[in-house]
Protein backbone atom coordinates (compact mmCIF):
# COMPACT_ATOMS: atom_id res chain seq x y z
CA UNK A 1 0.00 0.00 0.00
CA UNK A 2 1.44 3.27 -0.75
CA UNK A 3 3.00 4.87 2.22
CA UNK A 4 1.28 8.28 3.62
CA UNK A 5 2.79 11.27 2.38
CA UNK A 6 3.65 13.38 5.35
CA UNK A 7 6.84 11.39 7.75
CA UNK A 8 8.01 14.76 9.01
CA UNK A 9 5.19 15.05 11.43
CA UNK A 10 5.99 13.31 15.04
CA UNK A 11 2.40 12.72 15.44
CA UNK A 12 0.45 9.87 14.15
CA UNK A 13 -2.66 11.57 14.08
CA UNK A 14 -1.94 15.33 15.62
CA UNK A 15 -5.88 16.37 15.86
CA UNK A 16 -6.28 13.41 18.63
CA UNK A 17 -2.92 13.75 20.34
CA UNK A 18 -4.07 17.06 20.73
CA UNK A 19 -7.06 17.08 21.55
CA UNK A 20 -7.81 19.53 24.42
CA UNK A 21 -8.87 17.97 27.47
CA UNK A 22 -12.78 19.55 27.19
CA UNK A 23 -13.19 17.56 23.75
CA UNK A 24 -11.08 14.12 24.90
CA UNK A 25 -14.07 14.50 27.90
CA UNK A 26 -16.87 14.42 25.52
CA UNK A 27 -15.75 12.05 23.18
CA UNK A 28 -14.83 10.15 26.08
CA UNK A 29 -18.58 10.15 27.48
CA UNK A 30 -20.12 9.05 24.07
CA UNK A 31 -18.05 6.18 24.41
CA UNK A 32 -18.36 5.24 27.52
CA UNK A 33 -22.13 5.45 27.36
CA UNK A 34 -22.50 3.59 24.08
CA UNK A 35 -19.97 0.52 25.18
CA UNK A 36 -22.06 0.32 28.60
CA UNK A 37 -25.42 -0.44 26.29
CA UNK A 38 -23.49 -2.78 24.07
CA UNK A 39 -22.66 -4.52 27.01
CA UNK A 40 -25.43 -4.31 29.01
CA UNK A 41 -27.47 -5.84 26.24
CA UNK A 42 -25.27 -8.28 24.58
CA UNK A 43 -22.89 -9.88 27.71
CA UNK A 44 -24.80 -11.95 30.27
CA UNK A 45 -21.98 -11.04 32.46
CA UNK A 46 -22.20 -7.10 32.26
CA UNK A 47 -26.38 -7.42 32.72
CA UNK A 48 -25.90 -9.17 35.63
CA UNK A 49 -23.36 -7.12 37.29
CA UNK A 50 -25.10 -3.50 36.49
CA UNK A 51 -28.17 -5.03 37.36
CA UNK A 52 -26.60 -6.10 40.85
CA UNK A 53 -25.23 -3.15 41.22
CA UNK A 54 -28.65 -1.36 40.51
CA UNK A 55 -27.63 0.78 37.47
CA UNK A 56 -28.51 1.02 34.13
CA UNK A 57 -26.42 2.11 31.22
CA UNK A 58 -28.65 5.55 30.78
CA UNK A 59 -28.12 6.21 34.49
CA UNK A 60 -24.68 6.99 33.33
CA UNK A 61 -24.81 11.01 32.38
CA UNK A 62 -21.02 11.33 33.27
CA UNK A 63 -17.36 10.46 33.53
CA UNK A 64 -17.96 10.71 37.39
CA UNK A 65 -21.10 8.09 37.25
CA UNK A 66 -18.87 5.95 35.53
CA UNK A 67 -16.22 6.02 38.22
CA UNK A 68 -18.57 6.21 40.79
CA UNK A 69 -21.84 4.17 40.22
CA UNK A 70 -20.62 1.39 37.34
CA UNK A 71 -18.87 -1.52 39.52
CA UNK A 72 -15.92 -2.52 38.90
CA UNK A 73 -14.56 -5.45 36.56
CA UNK A 74 -11.35 -7.73 37.38
CA UNK A 75 -9.40 -10.15 35.77
CA UNK A 76 -10.83 -13.19 38.12
CA UNK A 77 -14.39 -12.88 37.21
CA UNK A 78 -13.38 -13.72 33.68
CA UNK A 79 -11.24 -16.26 33.98
CA UNK A 80 -13.78 -17.63 36.40
CA UNK A 81 -16.64 -17.59 34.10
CA UNK A 82 -14.77 -19.22 31.07
CA UNK A 83 -13.69 -21.74 33.27
CA UNK A 84 -17.29 -22.52 34.02
CA UNK A 85 -18.27 -22.70 30.61
CA UNK A 86 -14.89 -21.97 28.35
CA UNK A 87 -13.53 -20.59 25.81
CA UNK A 88 -15.48 -17.25 27.21
CA UNK A 89 -18.50 -17.99 29.28
CA UNK A 90 -21.00 -15.17 29.72
CA UNK A 91 -18.62 -12.08 29.24
CA UNK A 92 -18.71 -12.57 25.11
CA UNK A 93 -20.55 -9.50 24.10
CA UNK A 94 -20.80 -10.82 19.95
CA UNK A 95 -21.73 -13.67 18.08
CA UNK A 96 -19.46 -16.04 17.96
CA UNK A 97 -19.12 -15.96 14.21
CA UNK A 98 -17.80 -12.32 14.92
CA UNK A 99 -14.45 -13.70 16.26
CA UNK A 100 -11.72 -13.60 14.16
CA UNK A 101 -9.07 -13.93 16.76
CA UNK A 102 -8.51 -15.77 19.93
CA UNK A 103 -5.54 -15.03 22.35
CA UNK A 104 -4.81 -15.86 25.87
CA UNK A 105 -3.06 -13.86 28.72
CA UNK A 106 0.62 -15.24 29.19
CA UNK A 107 -0.64 -16.75 32.67
CA UNK A 108 2.19 -15.18 34.72
CA UNK A 109 -0.78 -14.09 37.40
CA UNK A 110 -2.11 -17.86 37.08
CA UNK A 111 -4.37 -19.34 34.66
CA UNK A 112 -4.95 -17.98 31.21
CA UNK A 113 -7.49 -15.67 30.02
CA UNK A 114 -9.25 -16.36 26.90
CA UNK A 115 -9.71 -13.30 24.59
CA UNK A 116 -11.51 -12.85 21.67
CA UNK A 117 -11.39 -10.21 18.87
CA UNK A 118 -13.68 -8.92 16.58
CA UNK A 119 -12.02 -8.27 12.99
CA UNK A 120 -12.51 -4.41 14.03
CA UNK A 121 -10.91 -5.16 17.27
CA UNK A 122 -8.23 -6.33 15.68
CA UNK A 123 -8.03 -3.21 13.66
CA UNK A 124 -8.03 -0.94 16.74
CA UNK A 125 -5.77 -3.24 18.63
CA UNK A 126 -2.73 -2.72 16.10
CA UNK A 127 -3.73 0.71 15.49
CA UNK A 128 -2.49 1.33 19.21
CA UNK A 129 1.44 0.18 18.27
CA UNK A 130 1.51 3.04 15.67
CA UNK A 131 1.33 5.83 17.98
CA UNK A 132 4.20 4.88 19.41
CA UNK A 133 6.11 3.36 16.21
CA UNK A 134 5.76 6.73 14.94
CA UNK A 135 6.61 9.09 17.70
CA UNK A 136 9.88 7.00 18.09
CA UNK A 137 10.76 8.04 14.58
CA UNK A 138 9.65 4.41 12.91
CA UNK A 139 8.38 5.02 9.47
CA UNK A 140 6.86 2.85 6.96
CA UNK A 141 10.01 1.95 5.08
CA UNK A 142 11.48 0.35 8.16
CA UNK A 143 11.49 -3.40 7.91
CA UNK A 144 10.46 -5.06 11.71
CA UNK A 145 11.83 -8.11 12.85
CA UNK A 146 9.44 -10.02 14.97
CA UNK A 147 11.68 -12.00 17.63
CA UNK A 148 8.68 -13.64 19.08
CA UNK A 149 7.37 -17.39 18.57
CA UNK A 150 3.53 -16.57 16.90
CA UNK A 151 1.87 -18.24 20.24
CA UNK A 152 -1.18 -17.33 21.21
CA UNK A 153 0.53 -14.11 23.48
CA UNK A 154 -1.60 -11.39 21.93
CA UNK A 155 1.30 -8.73 22.44
CA UNK A 156 3.28 -9.18 19.82
CA UNK A 157 0.53 -10.54 17.38
CA UNK A 158 -1.00 -6.97 17.91
CA UNK A 159 2.43 -5.43 17.12
CA UNK A 160 2.31 -7.52 13.76
CA UNK A 161 -1.04 -5.84 13.21
CA UNK A 162 0.39 -2.53 13.91
CA UNK A 163 3.63 -3.23 11.59
CA UNK A 164 1.08 -4.19 9.04
CA UNK A 165 -1.06 -0.60 9.48
CA UNK A 166 2.12 1.41 9.23
CA UNK A 167 2.50 -0.30 5.89
CA UNK A 168 6.24 -1.15 6.80
CA UNK A 169 8.04 -4.86 6.06
CA UNK A 170 7.54 -7.48 8.15
CA UNK A 171 10.25 -10.42 8.84
CA UNK A 172 9.12 -13.19 11.09
CA UNK A 173 11.34 -14.78 13.46
CA UNK A 174 9.22 -17.68 14.79
CA UNK A 175 10.69 -21.18 15.55
CA UNK A 176 14.15 -20.07 15.57
CA UNK A 177 16.87 -20.47 18.37
CA UNK A 178 18.54 -17.12 19.44
CA UNK A 179 20.99 -18.07 17.40
CA UNK A 180 18.67 -18.56 14.50
CA UNK A 181 17.26 -14.74 15.35
CA UNK A 182 20.88 -13.56 15.30
CA UNK A 183 21.74 -15.06 11.76
CA UNK A 184 18.36 -13.78 10.47
CA UNK A 185 18.85 -10.77 11.66
CA UNK A 186 22.17 -10.02 9.70
CA UNK A 187 20.16 -12.16 6.93
CA UNK A 188 17.46 -10.01 6.36
CA UNK A 189 18.66 -6.88 7.39
CA UNK A 190 15.80 -5.21 9.71
CA UNK A 191 15.92 -1.70 10.94
CA UNK A 192 13.09 -2.37 14.17
CA UNK A 193 13.45 -5.28 16.78
CA UNK A 194 10.22 -6.68 18.37
CA UNK A 195 10.87 -8.28 21.70
CA UNK A 196 10.61 -8.47 25.03
CA UNK A 197 13.58 -6.10 26.80
CA UNK A 198 15.22 -8.87 28.44
CA UNK A 199 15.32 -11.48 25.10
CA UNK A 200 16.70 -8.44 23.15
CA UNK A 201 19.46 -8.61 25.73
CA UNK A 202 19.55 -12.42 25.79
CA UNK A 203 20.27 -11.95 21.26
CA UNK A 204 22.83 -9.67 21.97
CA UNK A 205 24.60 -12.05 24.29
CA UNK A 206 24.17 -14.77 22.31
CA UNK A 207 25.40 -12.63 19.03
CA UNK A 208 28.54 -11.69 21.18
CA UNK A 209 29.57 -15.07 21.94
CA UNK A 210 28.91 -15.92 18.36
CA UNK A 211 31.32 -13.06 17.06
CA UNK A 212 28.53 -10.91 16.02
CA UNK A 213 28.40 -7.14 17.49
CA UNK A 214 25.00 -6.48 17.07
CA UNK A 215 25.06 -2.09 17.61
CA UNK A 216 26.71 -2.46 13.97
CA UNK A 217 23.99 -4.25 12.63
CA UNK A 218 20.85 -2.69 10.40
CA UNK A 219 18.85 -2.32 13.32
CA UNK A 220 18.21 1.38 13.83
CA UNK A 221 15.42 1.06 16.50
CA UNK A 222 14.21 -1.75 19.19
CA UNK A 223 10.55 -1.77 20.60
CA UNK A 224 9.42 -3.76 23.63
CA UNK A 225 6.55 -4.69 25.60
CA UNK A 226 5.28 -7.39 28.16
CA UNK A 227 7.28 -6.95 30.76
CA UNK A 228 9.21 -3.40 32.60
CA UNK A 229 11.35 -1.89 29.62
CA UNK A 230 13.60 0.58 28.96
CA UNK A 231 11.16 3.51 29.89
CA UNK A 232 10.16 1.90 33.87
CA UNK A 233 13.79 0.75 34.26
CA UNK A 234 15.99 4.06 32.73
CA UNK A 235 19.24 0.81 33.35
CA UNK A 236 17.79 -1.36 31.01
CA UNK A 237 17.32 1.47 28.38
CA UNK A 238 20.79 2.26 28.44
CA UNK A 239 21.77 -1.29 28.33
CA UNK A 240 19.54 -2.17 25.49
CA UNK A 241 20.61 1.18 23.22
CA UNK A 242 24.35 0.09 24.35
CA UNK A 243 23.60 -3.60 22.94
CA UNK A 244 21.98 -2.63 19.94
CA UNK A 245 23.55 0.69 18.60
CA UNK A 246 19.63 1.26 18.51
CA UNK A 247 16.92 4.28 20.20
CA UNK A 248 14.88 1.79 22.03
CA UNK A 249 10.90 2.23 22.57
CA UNK A 250 8.28 0.62 24.99
CA UNK A 251 4.68 0.20 24.81
CA UNK A 252 2.53 -0.75 27.80
CA UNK A 253 -0.25 -2.91 27.40
CA UNK A 254 -2.19 -5.53 28.39
CA UNK A 255 -3.30 -8.42 26.44
CA UNK A 256 -6.62 -8.61 27.04
CA UNK A 257 -7.53 -4.94 26.74
CA UNK A 258 -5.32 -3.34 24.26
CA UNK A 259 -1.45 -1.66 23.54
CA UNK A 260 -2.78 1.14 25.45
CA UNK A 261 -0.24 3.27 25.73
CA UNK A 262 2.36 4.14 23.68
CA UNK A 263 5.85 5.35 24.78
CA UNK A 264 6.27 9.00 24.77
CA UNK A 265 9.34 10.28 22.76
CA UNK A 266 10.83 11.99 25.79
CA UNK A 267 11.40 8.46 26.74
CA UNK A 268 10.19 9.08 30.02
CA UNK A 269 6.90 7.97 30.25
CA UNK A 270 3.83 6.40 28.05
CA UNK A 271 0.82 8.19 27.00
CA UNK A 272 -2.70 6.20 27.55
CA UNK A 273 -4.35 5.92 24.13
CA UNK A 274 -7.45 7.95 24.58
CA UNK A 275 -8.97 7.33 21.17
CA UNK A 276 -8.79 3.54 22.12
CA UNK A 277 -10.06 3.87 25.81
CA UNK A 278 -10.50 6.08 29.04
CA UNK A 279 -8.43 5.09 32.28
CA UNK A 280 -8.57 7.17 36.04
CA UNK A 281 -6.60 6.17 38.92
CA UNK A 282 -8.22 4.49 41.82
CA UNK A 283 -6.87 4.22 45.34
CA UNK A 284 -7.26 0.21 45.45
CA UNK A 285 -8.02 0.46 49.26
CA UNK A 286 -10.85 3.07 49.29
CA UNK A 287 -12.10 2.63 45.58
CA UNK A 288 -11.98 6.18 45.25
CA UNK A 289 -9.96 8.35 42.20
CA UNK A 290 -7.08 9.91 43.77
CA UNK A 291 -5.91 13.09 42.84
CA UNK A 292 -3.84 14.25 39.87
CA UNK A 293 -0.20 13.22 40.29
CA UNK A 294 -0.63 10.90 43.16
CA UNK A 295 0.04 7.37 42.42
CA UNK A 296 -3.18 5.20 42.36
CA UNK A 297 -4.20 1.92 40.56
CA UNK A 298 -4.93 2.34 36.88
CA UNK A 299 -8.65 1.69 35.87
CA UNK A 300 -9.71 1.08 32.58
CA UNK A 301 -12.46 1.01 30.04
CA UNK A 302 -12.06 -0.15 26.60
CA UNK A 303 -13.52 0.78 23.61
CA UNK A 304 -11.76 -1.28 20.90
CA UNK A 305 -12.38 -4.53 22.88
CA UNK A 306 -16.13 -5.28 21.48
CA UNK A 307 -15.70 -8.90 21.73
CA UNK A 308 -15.23 -9.19 25.34
CA UNK A 309 -15.85 -5.47 26.86
CA UNK A 310 -13.75 -4.08 29.50
CA UNK A 311 -15.36 -1.53 31.54
CA UNK A 312 -13.59 -0.03 34.86
CA UNK A 313 -11.10 -2.92 34.59
CA UNK A 314 -8.58 -3.38 37.46
CA UNK A 315 -4.91 -3.27 35.93
CA UNK A 316 -3.48 -3.55 39.20
CA UNK A 317 -0.38 -1.51 37.93
CA UNK A 318 0.09 1.17 40.28
CA UNK A 319 0.89 5.16 38.07
CA UNK A 320 1.58 8.13 38.53
CA UNK A 321 -1.04 10.19 36.08
CA UNK A 322 -0.25 13.75 34.54
CA UNK A 323 -2.42 16.10 32.13
CA UNK A 324 0.54 17.34 30.59
CA UNK A 325 3.33 16.64 28.49
CA UNK A 326 5.86 18.94 27.25
CA UNK A 327 5.69 16.51 23.78
CA UNK A 328 2.65 18.43 23.35
CA UNK A 329 0.38 15.58 23.56
CA UNK A 330 -2.72 15.66 25.72
CA UNK A 331 -3.36 12.21 26.44
CA UNK A 332 -2.61 11.60 30.05
CA UNK A 333 1.03 10.18 30.83
CA UNK A 334 2.22 8.00 33.16
CA UNK A 335 5.18 8.90 34.46
CA UNK A 336 8.20 5.98 34.71
CA UNK A 337 5.16 3.75 33.03
CA UNK A 338 4.37 1.19 35.81
CA UNK A 339 5.63 1.98 39.12
CA UNK A 340 4.59 -1.59 40.91
CA UNK A 341 1.86 -3.64 41.43
CA UNK A 342 -0.92 -3.89 43.71
CA UNK A 343 -0.66 -7.40 43.40
CA UNK A 344 3.48 -7.62 43.66
CA UNK A 345 3.95 -5.97 46.53
CA UNK A 346 5.31 -7.32 49.70
CA UNK A 347 5.83 -6.06 53.07
CA UNK A 348 9.19 -6.40 54.59
CA UNK A 349 9.67 -5.69 58.16
CA UNK A 350 6.76 -3.22 57.63
CA UNK A 351 8.19 -1.81 54.58
CA UNK A 352 6.15 -2.21 50.85
CA UNK A 353 8.56 -3.34 48.48
CA UNK A 354 7.46 -3.28 45.23
CA UNK A 355 9.12 -5.46 42.14
CA UNK A 356 9.61 -2.22 39.57
CA UNK A 357 11.61 -0.23 42.78
CA UNK A 358 14.16 -3.22 43.02
CA UNK A 359 14.34 -3.86 39.50
CA UNK A 360 15.59 -0.39 39.28
CA UNK A 361 17.88 -0.54 41.56
CA UNK A 362 19.52 -3.41 40.49
CA UNK A 363 19.56 -2.18 36.73
CA UNK A 364 21.80 0.59 37.80
CA UNK A 365 24.49 -1.49 40.14
CA UNK A 366 27.56 -2.26 38.47
CA UNK A 367 28.59 -5.51 38.16
CA UNK A 368 24.97 -6.92 38.32
CA UNK A 369 23.22 -8.35 35.22
CA UNK A 370 19.55 -8.11 34.51
CA UNK A 371 19.30 -12.12 34.88
CA UNK A 372 18.00 -11.89 38.58
CA UNK A 373 14.98 -13.16 40.44
CA UNK A 374 13.72 -12.14 43.41
CA UNK A 375 12.27 -15.06 45.65
CA UNK A 376 9.38 -14.43 48.07
CA UNK A 377 9.42 -16.60 51.11
CA UNK A 378 7.83 -16.55 54.89
CA UNK A 379 9.52 -16.33 57.99
CA UNK A 380 8.99 -15.48 61.26
CA UNK A 381 5.58 -14.28 60.08
CA UNK A 382 6.95 -11.47 57.74
CA UNK A 383 7.40 -11.74 53.52
CA UNK A 384 11.09 -12.38 52.77
CA UNK A 385 12.40 -11.33 49.43
CA UNK A 386 16.36 -12.70 48.51
CA UNK A 387 17.40 -11.29 45.29
CA UNK A 388 19.55 -13.95 43.13
CA UNK A 389 21.49 -12.65 40.72
CA UNK A 390 23.84 -13.44 38.16
CA UNK A 391 26.95 -10.62 37.70
CA UNK A 392 28.35 -9.27 34.46
CA UNK A 393 30.04 -11.89 32.45
CA UNK A 394 33.32 -9.91 32.68
CA UNK A 395 33.27 -10.48 36.76
CA UNK A 396 31.89 -13.47 36.75
CA UNK A 397 35.34 -15.34 37.72
CA UNK A 398 36.34 -12.57 40.62
CA UNK A 399 35.00 -13.58 43.37
CA UNK A 400 35.57 -10.33 45.13
CA UNK A 401 34.03 -8.34 42.08
CA UNK A 402 30.88 -10.49 42.55
CA UNK A 403 30.80 -9.79 46.26
CA UNK A 404 31.11 -6.12 46.04
CA UNK A 405 28.44 -5.87 43.47
CA UNK A 406 26.22 -8.03 46.10
CA UNK A 407 27.33 -5.40 48.87
CA UNK A 408 26.36 -2.34 46.61
CA UNK A 409 23.20 -4.38 45.51
CA UNK A 410 22.20 -4.84 48.90
CA UNK A 411 23.44 -0.84 49.84
CA UNK A 412 21.63 0.95 47.65
CA UNK A 413 18.15 -1.24 47.93
CA UNK A 414 18.99 0.19 51.81
CA UNK A 415 19.22 3.40 50.95
CA UNK A 416 16.54 3.75 48.66
CA UNK A 417 13.87 1.57 50.07
CA UNK A 418 14.94 1.58 53.75
CA UNK A 419 14.86 -2.87 53.96
CA UNK A 420 17.76 -4.58 53.81
CA UNK A 421 17.12 -7.38 51.28
CA UNK A 422 19.60 -10.33 50.90
CA UNK A 423 21.45 -10.47 47.43
CA UNK A 424 22.54 -14.02 46.55
CA UNK A 425 25.11 -14.06 43.86
CA UNK A 426 24.73 -17.41 41.51
CA UNK A 427 26.56 -18.36 38.30
CA UNK A 428 26.42 -16.81 34.95
CA UNK A 429 24.08 -18.33 32.97
CA UNK A 430 22.43 -20.52 36.02
CA UNK A 431 18.89 -18.94 35.76
CA UNK A 432 16.04 -19.50 33.35
CA UNK A 433 16.05 -17.48 30.00
CA UNK A 434 12.55 -16.94 28.82
CA UNK A 435 11.43 -15.46 25.24
CA UNK A 436 8.33 -14.14 26.46
CA UNK A 437 7.99 -13.00 29.76
CA UNK A 438 10.68 -13.09 32.10
CA UNK A 439 9.42 -14.65 35.33
CA UNK A 440 11.32 -12.32 38.05
CA UNK A 441 9.49 -13.20 40.32
CA UNK A 442 9.76 -16.67 42.41
CA UNK A 443 6.38 -16.58 45.33
CA UNK A 444 7.87 -19.77 47.57
CA UNK A 445 4.99 -18.32 50.07
CA UNK A 446 2.38 -20.59 51.80
CA UNK A 447 -0.89 -19.80 49.09
CA UNK A 448 -2.21 -18.25 52.02
CA UNK A 449 -0.15 -15.12 52.08
CA UNK A 450 -0.50 -14.51 48.55
CA UNK A 451 -3.01 -12.59 47.25
CA UNK A 452 -6.24 -13.88 44.89
CA UNK A 453 -4.49 -13.94 41.63
CA UNK A 454 -0.89 -14.52 42.43
CA UNK A 455 -2.02 -18.75 44.23
CA UNK B 1 -9.47 20.01 2.87
CA UNK B 2 -11.17 20.78 6.54
CA UNK B 3 -11.99 18.33 9.07
CA UNK B 4 -15.52 18.68 8.51
CA UNK B 5 -14.77 17.97 4.71
CA UNK B 6 -12.86 15.09 5.68
CA UNK B 7 -15.93 14.04 7.78
CA UNK B 8 -18.61 14.87 5.06
CA UNK B 9 -16.50 12.72 2.65
CA UNK B 10 -16.02 10.06 4.74
CA UNK B 11 -20.09 9.86 5.48
CA UNK B 12 -20.73 10.35 1.80
CA UNK B 13 -18.74 7.31 1.07
CA UNK B 14 -19.92 4.97 3.77
CA UNK B 15 -23.26 5.48 2.39
CA UNK B 16 -21.66 4.77 -0.95
CA UNK B 17 -20.30 1.41 0.38
CA UNK B 18 -23.31 0.81 2.15
CA UNK B 19 -25.46 0.87 -1.16
CA UNK B 20 -23.10 -2.44 -2.63
CA UNK B 21 -22.79 -4.38 0.58
CA UNK B 22 -27.16 -4.38 0.47
CA UNK B 23 -27.25 -4.87 -3.25
CA UNK B 24 -24.52 -7.00 -4.15
CA UNK B 25 -24.43 -10.80 -4.57
CA UNK B 26 -20.91 -12.22 -4.26
CA UNK B 27 -19.78 -13.26 -1.10
CA UNK B 28 -16.39 -11.37 -2.06
CA UNK B 29 -17.19 -8.22 -3.17
CA UNK B 30 -19.76 -7.95 0.05
CA UNK B 31 -16.90 -9.07 2.40
CA UNK B 32 -14.44 -6.00 0.72
CA UNK B 33 -17.47 -3.71 0.68
CA UNK B 34 -18.06 -4.74 4.67
CA UNK B 35 -13.99 -4.73 5.44
CA UNK B 36 -14.13 -0.66 3.56
CA UNK B 37 -17.16 0.41 5.88
CA UNK B 38 -15.29 -1.10 9.07
CA UNK B 39 -12.01 1.57 7.83
CA UNK B 40 -14.31 4.55 7.09
CA UNK B 41 -15.74 4.13 10.14
CA UNK B 42 -12.66 3.78 11.67
CA UNK B 43 -11.24 7.28 9.98
CA UNK B 44 -14.48 8.65 11.57
CA UNK B 45 -13.83 7.62 15.06
CA UNK B 46 -10.25 8.97 14.87
CA UNK B 47 -11.44 12.26 13.32
CA UNK B 48 -13.26 12.57 16.42
CA UNK B 49 -16.96 11.86 15.45
CA UNK B 50 -19.79 10.11 17.47
CA UNK B 51 -20.11 7.34 15.66
CA UNK B 52 -21.06 4.03 17.05
CA UNK B 53 -19.04 1.36 18.83
CA UNK B 54 -19.02 -0.68 15.40
CA UNK B 55 -19.60 -0.17 11.83
CA UNK B 56 -22.54 -2.30 10.98
CA UNK B 57 -24.28 -0.88 14.20
CA UNK B 58 -24.90 1.92 11.60
CA UNK B 59 -26.80 -0.29 9.46
CA UNK B 60 -29.99 -0.27 9.74
CA UNK B 61 -30.56 -4.24 9.56
CA UNK B 62 -27.90 -4.39 11.29
CA UNK B 63 -27.06 -7.43 9.48
CA UNK B 64 -23.96 -8.17 11.18
CA UNK B 65 -20.60 -9.07 9.28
Amino acid sequence: MPAPRRWDTPFWNRATETMPRAELDRLHLARVQALLHHAYESSAFYRRKLDAAGVHPRDVRSLEDLKTRVPITDKSEFIGLQQERPPYGDTLALPMDLISHHAETSGTTGVPLSIPYSMADTVRYGESWCYGFWGLGIRPSDTFYFAFGWGNFAGFWSAYWGARRLGCRVVSGGGLDTKGHVQAILRTRPTVLISTPTFALRIAAVAAEMGVDLSQSSVKFTYHAGEPGPTALPGMREQIERAWGAKAGELLGIAEVDAMAPGCPNGDGVHMNEMNLHSWSMDPETGKEVAPGEIGENVVTGYGQTAQPLINYRTHDLVRRVASCSCGRTWGKLEGSVLGRTDFMVTVRGTNVYQSAVENILAEVPGVSMHYELVLTRADDNDVMTIRFEPEPAIGGDEAAVRKAAEEAGTRIHRALHVRLECQPVPCNSLPRFELKTKRMIDQRPKEFRRALDR
Amino acid sequence: MTRDEQIAALTRARAEVGRVIAGCDSPQIETIARSADMELHWALWNLGEPVSLRAEMDEPTAAGR
